[in-house]
């Protein structure tokens, strides 16, 4: 059945039928061929209570967060201040693309969200200096992903809310691994731009008074990551309220930095509808496809095929790698956990894994679902804030960091304790 | 006389889309209050309850203005390869099942509404809430979506039969031309 | 016959050691072969928790069981099958339950065109505390998370303050004081560590027992003959309901001892909370509130035909009546 599902889903999209209205159809379709039930008479409430979530509310205000800093000059400014740090590398600005995504994903609990921040900022940059489009977007969709592992994380809050695990003991185990992606996807531009200078654009050195100058732009992210995470270890908010606080922090941000205005307002108002609007008819079509395939036998068919492998416990974890991989083609990040998480989460803690390890695991794991294509949906959102050129080439740049975050889940695998290190030496 | 229809709704939506993100924020002010209040030992209630009921109410209702800004994810793989004609094409069958899986959508949240009519239901919380009161303006919004989906499709109908495929494209098209995160 | 069955959390004891073999294995050999089971759970479908019964009667599925208490958004006369305090042992609340279960039938067929086939305990919900308590008096002033409405309702008559947190984010809760204490089953707590985060254990059942209802869509069970509705209910006392609640006394003892080292844990190690014994006047006072504040108003949202009903039935196996 997941075939047929896969073929189905991909001739539907390349019909250019939104993806969230797709996931529909397929789940309809599941009803009307792959069940003798009739599923379809559920979805109202299916609607109804996927969206009827005080958890997913992190979303609408972690974009208006980064609405707010995009317009209200905060995140030009932190984008300027890491290009004077670190454009003198081979690749130039396409470090201060990584560089300020992983900033953003501080204060971002959403890998959109962080994708859309940095594009919007970034992407008047590269048509002024003439940088190849590819590595250029593939940087800025592959830097987004790091929204959801450096915390906090709308995705890690889902996990542990349907894994019954400590969600700010997982945010302490995806800091670290957060921050060793952005740095081994620095160094994977370094090695392409070596081998390929035309890739990289100008490499540009500034006077260090300017580069300290520089520096003075660095804080207000830093302050809003300060007010976020301290706002979560210091037990004032659960990581979903959390995402209230920063909104507030932002605006406090905004406010000193003069950006804040009535069109200001109102226009991250409306984008945060907007771009909340999108996500959510993707997320309640998986919740409804979920629903189908659930009640069609999609989890026992994967169980008793995962048994019938009859796997030790390192061959589970490759099965499960693979199995990540090739459903992160296809299946939306959130509806990708969801689906999954019931069946392969005590498979593995079964196995003798650590519940929190697994978490981070499967995040690296999600983030390349991010960027792989058809359904990859910071490659959208990067392409969506392009003026020009077609989605292949985002598709094309971002290759190279999907390599290394698939090092990465295999790094993780060897070493759990670049996961388990934080959290149980604050413990 | 299409493109004025989608001009009057744009600028309707956005107004309803202004509504929804003054609700969120009112949603966020209301968190606030709470983790404010809980370092004073004492606490709304409830936050957790009403902020389902917001992201609920706030999905429906921003879903239009999605629509008419172009923002729902589509993939143009196929689409973008094709002359004007081609993607007039495109738009306007990706249109046609959009209504037609909405329209369904809407349908089927009826009999939520009708259930928490029928049976007067409250929320199984302490706050005790009548569940008409959310269950009516969800329903009313996903009603409103579909609607808007419709007269889209028609209008983008009309001006692919009246062979205006260009014009199709900035009503029903993959992209917005003025991208809004600017 | 095919069904399609929804079980309760895949993850607690009651899917894993009994609904799941009856389903996949006892009942389908006792037809010997002639009735097959699709067997899923609402958690592996991500239903919304008061969606189950609902789509049960749609049709959408054949069988469903969960937690009744998830259901009273649409029939908050359900509130009095699982009423806190009034059964502190296995065998009282079997009574309890058994007392309800006439009513429990007209409530299902009523409102959600469902046919009552069981009804299952979870382990009761007991109070965790990140603070010292010695009586029940102690809790006034306390953040308590509860679950379920008359859950709730109680603690608020008692003086304490009910704070909304999800299950999951309830260890940080505890531990940051965001809340002081938090309601759930003893093995639910222990599995999920909140021992890890709580000192004080107080384990009387003041979030009730959590009666898990096995249903059946109505227009289902009419279709079947009367053989087959003989074999799936006679099945399901025996092989089902009968075994859940013979194990769950023992369960919540060993579930008591895991989480405070009194006795011996089976299921794993045992931790070291302190166990609040909670005396008799202080238990009575406590009962005395729920009879005079909290069925009173559990009896305006039910209406009076059901308080009635209540005080003939379940009432006066426990001993109580609602003025
Ligand atoms: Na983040
Ligand atoms: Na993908």
């Amino acid at each position: 059945m997941i075939g047929y599902v896969s073929v189905a889903l991909l001739g539907l999209l390349a019909l250019s039928i939104p993806v969230g209205i797709v996931l529909f159809l397929l789940g309809f379709g599941i009803d009307i061929f792959g069940s003798s039930f009739p599923l379809t008479r559920g979805l109202g409430n299916m609607v109804w209570s996927s969206s009827n979530s005080a958890t997913l509310i992190a979303i609408p205000f972690f974009v208006l967060l980064g609405e707010i800093l995009v317009r209200s000059g905060v995140a030009t400014r932190t984008y300027a201040a890491l290009d004077r740090w670190v454009s003198w590398l081979p690749g130039g600005l396409v470090h201060a693309n990584v560089a300020t995504a992983t900033m953003f994903s501080a204060t971002s609990g959403s890998s959109v969200a962080t994708a859309a921040t940095v594009a919007t900022v970034a992407m008047p940059q590269a048509e002024k200096l003439g940088y190849d489009p590819k590595l250029f977007s593939g940087a800025i969709a592959a830097g987004g992903t790091l929204g959801i592992m450096i915390p906090p994380s709308i995705n890690l809050i889902v996990y542990g809310f349907l894994t019954q695990s400590s969600i700010p003991q997982l945010f302490l185990a995806g800091l670290i691994p957060g921050l060793a992606l952005a740095l081994a996807f620095m160094v994977i531009t370094v090695i392409i731009c070596l081998i390929r200078p035309e890739l990289g654009g100008t490499r540009r050195t500034f006077p260090l008074a300017q580069m300290l100058r520089a520096l003075i732009d660095l804080v207000p992210i830093l302050l809003l990551f300060g007010l976020i995470v301290g706002a979560i270890y210091q037990g004032w908010a659960t990581p979903t309220e959390a995402a209230a606080v920063g909104v507030a922090g932002a605006f406090i941000i905004a406010l000193m930095f003069g950006g804040v205005s009535w069109d200001m307002l109102t226009q991250s108002l409306t984008g945060t509808v907007k771009v909340t609007s999108m996500i959510m008819l993707i997320v309640i079509g998986a919740s409804f496809l979920n629903f189908t395939l659930a009640s069609a036998g999609l989890g026992r068919e994967l169980t008793t095929f995962m048994e019938s492998l009859g796997l030790s416990p390192f061959g589970l974890i490759l099965v499960v790698v693979l199995l990540y991989i090739v459903l992160g083609f296809f299946i939306e990040t959130l509806s990708l956990m969801v689906v999954t998480i019931p069946i392969i989460v005590p498979m593995v803690v079964g196995a003798g894994y650590d519940v929190v390890w697994f978490g981070i695991l499967m995040i690296v794991l999600i983030e390349m679902a991010l960027i792989t294509p058809p359904v990859g949906l910071n490659l959208y959102v990067v392409q969506g804030a392009r003026k020009s050129g077609s989605l292949n080439e985002v598709m094309l740049g971002a290759l190279p960091y999907c390599l290394t975050m698939l090092a990465m889940a295999f790094a993780l695998i060897a070493f759990p304790s670049i996961a388990l290190w934080l959290p149980n030496a604050l413990q | 006389m299409e493109l004025r229809i989608i001009e009057a709704l744009r600028r309707l939506n956005r107004g309803v889309a202004l509504l929804v993100g003054a609700g969120l924020l009112i949603c966020a002010a209301f968190v606030l209050t709470d983790i404010l209040m809980r370092r004073f030992g004492t606490s709304l209630g409830g936050t957790e309850e009403i902020a389902g009921y917001a992201m609920a109410l706030a999905t429906a209702w921003g879903m239009a203005f999605t629509l008419l800004e172009l923002g729902h994810v589509r993939i143009d793989l196929l689409r973008s390869r094709v002359q004007s004609f081609g993607r007039a094409l495109f738009d306007v069958f990706s249109m046609i099942v959009m209504s037609g899986v909405i329209v369904t959508i809407a349908i089927k949240a009826w009999p939520v509404l009708e259930r928490s009519i029928k049976n007067g239901s409250t929320a199984n919380t302490p706050l005790e809430t009548p569940l008409v009161w959310v269950h009516a303006p969800w329903f009313a919004g996903w009603v409103w979506f579909a609607l808007m989906s419709c007269v889209v499709t028609l209008c983008a109908l009309s001006l692919v039969v009246r062979g205006r495929y260009d014009e199709t494209e900035t009503v029903a098209g993959a992209f917005a031309e003025q991208e809004m995160l600017q | 016959e095919t069904l399609s069955v929804v079980g309760s959390w895949s993850g607690l004891p009651l899917h894993m050691q009994y609904e799941a073999p009856f389903w996949s294995e006892t009942l389908p050999a006792a037809s010997d072969g002639k009735i097959e089971v699709e067997l899923t759970t609402h958690n592996q479908m991500s239903l919304g928790l008061g969606d189950i019964y609902p789509l049960l009667g749609q049709g959408v599925y054949d069988v469903a069981m969960t937690v009744a208490d998830y259901a009273v958004a649409d029939a908050p006369e359900l509130e009095g099958l699982d009423v806190p305090l009034v059964a502190l042992t296995a065998d009282e609340a079997r009574a309890m339950v058994d007392a309800a279960r006439p009513m429990v039938d007209d409530i299902y067929a009523d409102r959600f065109n469902a046919k009552v086939l069981a009804i299952a305990p979870y382990p009761p919900q007991v109070v965790f505390c990140n603070e010292e308590v010695a009586t029940l008096a102690d809790l006034e002033g306390l953040k308590i998370r509860a679950s379920g409405r008359m859950t709730a309702k109680l603690l608020e008559a008692l003086g304490a303050e009910g704070v909304n947190v999800s299950f999951s984010e309830v260890p940080g809760a505890l531990q940051k004081g965001v809340v002081d204490c938090a309601v759930t089953g003893a093995g639910s707590g222990y599995s999920a560590g909140w021992w890890e985060v709580s000192t004080h254990l107080m384990p009387i059942p003041l979030g009730g027992w959590d009666s898990v209802v096995t249903a059946m869509n109505m227009d289902r069970w009419n279709g079947l003959d009367a053989a087959t509705q003989e074999l799936i209910a006679g099945q399901l006392k025996s092989e089902f309901e009968d075994a859940a609640w013979a194990s769950a006394q023992d369960a919540l003892v060993n579930d008591i001892a895991c989480l405070t080292g009194n006795g011996e844990c089976t299921a794993g190690d045992a931790r070291g909370m302190t166990l609040v014994e909670v005396s008799d006047e202080d238990f009575a006072k406590a009962r005395e509130i729920l009879v005079s504040d909290v069925l009173p108003e559990w009896a305006e949202r039910a209406g009076d035909d059901w308080a009635a009903r209540w005080n003939d039935s379940v009432g006066k196996t426990v001993g109580v009546t609602i003025e």
